[in-house]
């Protein structure tokens, strides 16, 4: 709390001393020294808790900042943090105490769709909620803020600058079996035929699978040029590593949109060789991000690996800030019926609000050791989805 | 006409290869089970623990910038007094009580699980030691380092059965597990050799582990798919044997390869499961039944 | 000193008091917290029930709760244009259907074989992982890994109101429903099959049907608990098919007590709500957890259930079933009527049995004729025992014929062969240790008699016949240890304990296995008066296999000599005594 605040309530004290009854002062002056609790919901256990710690570390960050320039419309920010690496019935049973009994008034989420879904079932629009990882696309649930990259964004005008670069002509390609590559494939087949190339394979595995040899005989045998990748998690770490074994990094390119450093840490430098990732964010510096990188590694340690995953959570919480100065009310009412053009510029550059969603610039980069190089920047990219963006609460 | 004859023999070449490396990864990686579930009665939750435990010895050793061998004799450290703890805290009460130790080794495989977040933390470790050297086999080329395991696996695989059926070790442990009263009355220190026995089956899962680790992703939960495909081999082969091991390796391994070739990914895995309710349906003892 | 029944009954409408008013001092978001862990409970009480109370471990439990709640969920979304009572009407099916899979499972796998190893709970588990895979995979239907949505309210409630008390009354009803089913002869009847399932089957009884009534039963419970999960929840995805699912519920069975429907409920409740309280305070409340159930299992092998039950015990309160005072008059047997008895009661004819190599049996040929003591005698390994295990279906029959009252029996399974009339005591008394004196008696008395729907009812555990009075006349001791375990008593009390259990049964056909093993001069004695008087009571045939010779001289009326695997010679004792064939061959001892 500054001092403007500080000098703030303490006039306000008195006034309210002076008149006597706490009752008698209008409601909205009272709330503008309560703090505004911000509930972030990652996950903190199960397999994927390595984001967890990343998200909370930029939610701290941005909650900083934040309340150093005055806080939301003069309230300062209260982080709490609730698990959404449990199924999606507890992570609901949390996030429903943050916001019943601890009175969370946003919510803040980066996690799987499964939750994702839990937890739209839950608020029923009844509170704003900004998921900020990259996803599928196609949610147009009440109250939901998206800040995430969309198929569209990642690969609409990837793929064709890709095929270009590298002469492809056959493109394989595999996935986990759940909505997110089963969508991002029906857009990377637009994509890919747009550029007047094929489609010489498509295959989807059950998450519990480590033993790719089958598929990855598949791939070499269908002679493709370039494999697009929407594995996630440990499943992604392993195909990739037997990929290289095989000897086939030489001979395709690879292309993945949730390849991220941690798991290429885990691919290792020397298998990834020819392997690109297009996403809103990188841990390499560039113009716009190198201030918030220097202060984020400052905070917590030059070795804290920082992905898209984890920075969505600073973009989300700074998109909150931006709408809910231009609604200049945190109510999911107004809110919703300012989203439109909402923006700021952070670590990703400018960043708008559209339909829900965001248009922000794509990165396209290419794996060298355990970091990426940032080989193209596509500026302001539309999200392509179509979200009403005037209803109110549900 | 040449040229698809060449084609189709270099597919079955490439499929036997993926049989023969997915057959000596699934019985290495079961092997361990197999002496602690098959011969004690232990059903070990924490087997995947094990090997996660062999995996991240190399992480250290290569950490500290020591030769990787340095991994083996590590892991074989790491893994006996951790083993040795188990056994003498939680297991020696609970022989041949298949349930309760389930329980128990559950609890031992989380706290091993959060002993490796709390060191190394949650995120990917990469374990150099497989990368693309390649060797023509026939022709097509296979990734080197995956022959040298499926050959020090098969010629572990002969050396521990021939010392098995041979030696005098071997033999006490037969009659200890055929009949553990009459064992000691002959005179055989059960308690001493069923604990030797526990740390060699939990020392066996952590070599698994040093010899994956540089082909498999290493991370606190690897463990959990070698679990229960490991349980999968050992019910359909049957226990106690290492005949009934080799059976239910070739089942399980070569059914998920065959259709992961033929068809896709999930079908594998589909047909994995499938057939190992079959077996343990019209076979409950396992294909070859210990009596 | 209370009954342990008073105390279970008293805790359990403590804990149902408790429950039911939740909502009004604890505030709606611990009731809705609550509600989600009694409906986990349902399923973990439907562990217990297979685990604790019938000996066998079902490992994938969610395939049945997520069953319920996917059902639950097209009723209640497909149903719910057509207006609230479709709904209603419709709902049942949710637990129908699990109920009907599980008991189809159960029939299926225990029908195979006797035993509930692991390989019973491995086929639960791979189950459990395809109904995930499945779920999954066909999205059309289950709305893939999102899972389907937008399920409506349960018809007149409000998932953050009054749907808890439905919750909580369903969930205080399973409890009141198991235990009642404990306390009922079905009750003892699983209870007996996870002791000693072999032993039961000599009694008659077909346990593959009752263990696959205890499954489905599982399976509609689970069910239930699926089925309020979906309007509950309001969507139902793939993780409530899902391994880790069903590895928490055999968690909280174990932790809560799995001999215990009240136990597992709260061990559901109680850890759940630890957990969720830990995961926010503690980064490391997973290793809380495991401390916990490691310390359960050195601990409290029977969960916190079974620790207050010892804790109460060391208080001084005594947990003793009440013995029945009243008693009724059982009905008869229901005996297979057969063709009419014939003079010769079982014959062997050339019959082949071998294992592992070795010729057991090697074309036996045998009569045994109606009324009587018969004994078999032969040095060790001559078949003894094995002719026995071939006509109880113990040993397979590789060739020959085996008929009792003119029916072939040499592929009949134990319990068909008991049907028939034939009462079987083993060599090492083979009783069931965990039961008292009187529920072992009142298994003896149910066998060949009771039908599935008294096993629901209070009648059977008084009953009382003829037989009964006369054999608790014969041994004096049974009567005053009825409350006692059979396993605490002597070697020889057991011996007799389960002599009269078989005596029990009214049998055509005794099968003896050295009845006398192990008693003294004394209780020898008593026990072949007892068998000689039963035998002329029951109108029956006896086979006693013994050695000693002033055993036999008392009660054999004809004696048949084994030596490897066949008759060597038949006849009186007095011929046996001076047959050259069988001097040469065996010579029996005086006691």
């Amino acid at each position: 709390m500054n001092r403007r605040n500080i000098l703030k309530s303490i006039a306000l004290g008195a006034a309210s001393a002076a008149v006597g009854v706490g009752g008698l002062i209008p409601a909205s002056v009272r709330a503008a020294n309560q703090p505004l609790k911000l509930a972030l919901m990652a996950p903190m256990s199960g397999p994927a808790a390595f984001f967890g710690q990343a998200c909370k570390n930029c939610a701290a960050l941005a909650i900083d900042e934040i309340n150093a320039r005055g806080g939301v419309l003069g309230r300062s920010l209260e982080l709490l943090v609730g698990d959404a690496g449990a199924a999606p019935s507890e992570s609901a049973q949390t996030a429903l105490r943050l916001w019943k009994r601890d009175k969370a008034e946003v919510f803040v989420g980066s996690h799987d769709s499964a939750v994702r879904t839990a937890l739209e079932s839950l608020f029923r629009g009844q509170v704003p909620y900004f998921y900020t990882p990259m996803y599928e696309g196609g949610d147009c649930a009440n109250g939901t803020f998206f800040v995430g990259e969309t198929p569209a964004q990642q690969l609409t005008p990837v793929i064709p600058w890709l095929s270009a670069q590298h002469q492809i002509k056959r493109w394989f390609l595999i996935g986990n079996d759940y909505i997110w590559p089963r969508k991002s494939n029906e857009v990377a087949k637009k994509a890919i035929q747009g550029a007047g190339a094929t489609v010489v394979g498509e295959e989807y595995v059950p998450f519990d699978v480590d033993n790719f040899d089958a598929v990855l005989g598949k791939i070499r045998d269908s002679k493709a040029d370039a494999v697009f990748i929407t594995l996630v998690g440990g499943s992604a770490v392993t195909f990739n590593r037997s990929f290289a074994s095989f000897g086939l990094s030489d001979k395709m390119i690879r292309f993945g949109t949730m390849i991220e450093e941690n798991s290429l840490i885990g691919i290792g430098a020397s298998n990834a060789r020819n392997l690109y990732s297009a996403s809103g964010f990188f841990s390499t510096p560039t113009a716009t991000s190198a201030q918030f990188l220097e202060r984020y590694h400052k905070q917590f340690g030059a070795s804290a690996v920082l992905s898209s995953i984890g920075e969505s959570t600073y973009e989300g919480i700074l998109m909150y800030d931006a709408m809910a100065r231009k609604a200049n009310s945190v109510s999911i009412g107004e809110l919703t019926k300012a989203s439109n053009g909402a923006s700021y510029k952070g670590p990703r550059g400018v960043v708008t609000m559209k339909s829900r969603n965001v248009t922000a610039d794509i990165f396209l980069a290419k794996a060298s050791g355990a970091r990426y190089d940032i080989v193209k920047t596509f500026s302001q990219l539309g999200s392509a989805e179509t979200c009403a963006g005037g209803a109110g609460a549900g | 006409m040449r040229a698809e004859r060449v084609r189709v023999d270099v597919m079955l070449l490439s499929y036997f290869l993926n049989l023969g490396y997915a057959c000596a990864a699934l019985a290495l990686t079961t092997i361990g089970l197999a002496i602690v579930f098959g011969l004690l009665g232990v059903l070990n939750m924490a087997h995947g623990e094990f090997i996660m435990l062999g995996a991240y010895s190399v992480v250290v050793v290569q950490r500290l910038g020591l030769p990787a061998l340095l991994a083996i004799p590590v892991a074989i450290v790491v893994c006996a007094v951790v083993g040795w703890v188990v056994e003498r805290l939680l297991v020696r009460p609970l022989y041949q009580r298949p349930f309760d130790t389930l329980l128990a080794t559950w609890g031992v495989s989380i706290l091993l699980r959060e002993g490796v977040v709390a060191l190394f933390g949650k995120g990917y470790q990469d374990v150099t030691g497989a990368d693309g050297a390649s060797i023509d086999v026939l022709g097509t080329p296979y990734p080197a380092f995956r022959l040298a395991m499926m050959l020090a696996v098969a010629l572990a695989f002969a050396g521990l059965a021939a010392w098995y059926s041979r030696s005098q070790t071997g033999a006490r442990i037969r009659g200890m597990v055929a009949n553990p009263l009459l064992a000691k009355a002959a005179g055989i220190n059960t308690t001493r050799l069923a604990c030797g026995t526990f740390i060699t089956g939990v020392v066996l899962a952590g070599l698994a582990g040093v010899l994956l680790a540089p082909i498999v992703r290493v991370e606190p939960y690897m463990g959990l798919d070698y679990l229960l495909n490991s349980f999968f081999v050992l019910v359909v082969g049957g226990l106690g044997s290492l005949l009934g091991l080799a059976v239910g390796t070739f089942v399980i391994g070569g059914t998920q390869v065959a259709v992961s070739s033929f068809i896709d990914q999930t079908s594998g895995y589909t047909a994995v499961l499938i057939l190992s309710i079959y077996f343990l349906w019209s076979r409950p003892n396992g294909l070859i039944a210990r009596r | 000193m209370a009954s342990s029944r008073a105390v279970e009954t008293s805790l359990q409408v403590a804990t149902a008091a408790i429950l039911l008013s939740l909502p009004l001092w604890a505030g709606d978001y611990s009731a809705n917290q609550v509600g989600l862990l009694l409906l986990y409970g349902m399923a973990t009480q439907s562990v217990a029930l297979c685990w604790g109370n019938s000996g066998f471990l079902p490992l994938g439990q969610s395939l049945f709760f997520g069953l319920g709640a996917y059902v639950s969920a097209f009723v209640l979304r497909s149903a719910g244009a057509a207006g609230g009572e479709w709904q209603i009407i419709l709902l049942p099916l949710a637990i129908a259907v699990p109920a009907a899979l599980a008991y189809a499972i159960g029939f299926i796998v225990f029908a195979r074989r006797i035993d509930s190893g692991p390989f019973f709970s491995l086929i639960t588990l791979a189950l459990c992982m395809l109904a995930f895979l499945l779920a999954n995979q066909w999205s059309s239907v289950t709305g893939g890994f999102n899972g389907l949505t937008d399920i409506p309210d349960l018809p007149m409630t409000d998932r953050y109101g009054n749907l808890y008390y439905v919750i909580s009354a369903a969930a205080v009803g399973v409890t009141a429903l198991v235990t009642w089913l404990n306390r009922r002869p079905i009750g003892t009847l699983w209870a007996a099959i996870s002791e000693n399932e072999d032993r039961l089957q000599f009694f008659g009884f077909a346990t593959h049907k009752l263990k696959a009534a205890a499954f489905g039963l599982s399976g509609a419970i689970a069910g239930l608990g699926g089925a309020l999960y979906a309007p509950h929840e309001g969507l139902v995805g793939p993780q409530a098919v899902g391994v880790a699912l069903s590895a928490q519920f055999v968690i909280w069975a174990a932790v809560g007590g799995k001999r215990s429907p009240l136990g597992a409920q709260l061990g559901a409740v109680v850890i759940g709500l630890l957990a969720a309280t830990w995961r926010d305070l503690f980064t490391y409340w997973e290793v809380l957890v495991a401390l916990i159930f490691i310390g359960v299992v050195r601990l409290f092998p029977d969960g916190l259930a079974g620790a207050a039950a010892a804790l109460a015990q060391m208080a001084g309160l005594r947990v003793a079933n009440p013995i029945p005072e009243k008693r009724i008059d059982a009905h008869d047997i229901a005996t297979i009527v057969l063709r009419p008895a014939q003079s010769t009661l079982l014959s062997f004819r050339s019959v082949e049995v071998s294992q592992g190599g070795v010729n057991i049996l090697n074309g036996l040929d045998l009569e045994v004729g109606a009324g009587g003591v018969n004994c078999f005698i032969g040095p060790n390994g001559a078949g003894k025992t094995s002719t026995f295990n071939a006509m109880t279906g113990r040993l397979p029959v590789r060739s020959g014929e085996i008929h009792f009252r003119g029916t072939e029996i040499s592929s009949s399974q134990a319990w068909q062969v008991a049907r028939l009339g034939v009462g079987r005591k083993f060599q090492i008394p083979s009783v069931f240790a965990q039961l008292s004196v009187n529920e072992n008696l009142q298994i003896a008395l149910w066998a060949n008699r009771i039908r599935p729907r008294e096993m629901l009812t209070a009648a059977p555990l008084h009953w009382n016949s003829l037989q009964r009075v006369r054999t608790l006349e014969k041994f004096e001791f049974l009567e005053s240890n009825m409350a006692v375990r059979a396993g605490d008593l002597s070697q020889g009390m057991r011996q007799m304990l389960e002599f009269a259990m078989v005596a029990i049964t009214e049998p055509r056909l005794l099968l003896l296995d050295e009845p006398c093993a192990g008693l003294s001069a004394h209780e020898t004695r008593h026990m072949m008066d007892a068998i000689t008087s039963t035998v002329g009571e029951l109108d029956a045939s006896a086979i006693v296999i013994e050695h000693d010779m002033s055993a036999l001289e008392k009660i054999a009326d004809n004696v048949v000599v084994l030596h490897q695997g066949r008759s060597l010679a038949v006849g009186s004792l007095a011929q046996i005594k001076i047959s050259e064939d069988v001097k040469a061959v065996y010579t029996g001892g005086r006691k």
